[in-house]
């Protein structure tokens, strides 16, 4: 089981948001198909397919090369992300012309706290229980 | 020679390769001995701080005042 160490760790940091991204698409095409809803999410879909995952495992890839030299419990590191992703996001909804609806805008303050909690919960408990089913932790 | 016969052949000649197993029945029940194994190991149930289930408690709260912050989550999730 001390074969492929950071396989496992991207392997494991990959299934939350992958189970995130199903149950989004399906309520987007629910709502897009059975309810009319108008806005062209398709256009910034990219980012939670392509862009959330892949990120997810690198972050973990990087917690468990990390781990032995900075001890910081998963819970902060995974906190730590949405300082990445968050600004990612945006740039690609600018770039991708997308236009964010106003009511977003007000309560960006709520979401960017809400977003650190998640994160920090998902993290300490979801990926590093991922992690020890893995033999990573 | 038709193919009933040489089923019948080759149903002959596996008996005479490979002989048959003795003694097949297991001694006593193994299950009792499955339960020991399976209740030496007990299960990982983590210790969550009460500050989790209040941040946890904080979040929910904000997703029920502010619905519209859960597409957001998810595309950033």
């Amino acid at each position: 089981m001390n074969q492929h160490k950071y396989l496992r760790a991207y392997m494991a940091g990959l299934v939350v948001p992958t189970i995130v991204l199903v149950i989004g698409v399906t309520a987007f095409c629910i709502a897009r198909y059975g309810y009319g809803f108008s806005m062209p999410l398709e256009r910034v879909m990219i980012f939670p397919m392509a862009v959330v995952p892949p990120l997810w495992g690198l972050w973990n890839m990087l917690f468990i090369a990390s781990h032995s030299r900075t001890h910081l419990p998963i819970g902060f590191h995974g906190a730590l992300l949405p300082f990445l992703l968050g600004p990612l996001g945006i740039l690609l909804t600018v770039a991708l012309d997308f236009q964010v609806p106003g009511f977003a805008t007000h309560i960006f303050p709520v979401l960017a706290v809400v977003g650190l909690i998640a994160y920090y919960l998902v993290w300490k408990y979801v990926v590093s229980f991922l992690n020890t089913v893995l033999g990573l932790t | 020679m038709s193919n009933d016969e040489i089923n019948e052949e080759m149903k002959e000649l596996l008996k005479q390769a490979i002989a048959p197993v003795k003694d097949s029945e297991l001694r006593h029940d193994l299950w009792p001995q499955m339960l020991a194994k399976l209740e030496e190991q007990p299960a990982i149930v983590p210790a969550i701080p009460w500050f989790d289930w209040a941040l946890a408690a904080l979040a929910a709260g904000a997703l029920i005042f502010f619905p519209g912050i859960i597409p957001a989550l998810f595309y950033h999730l």
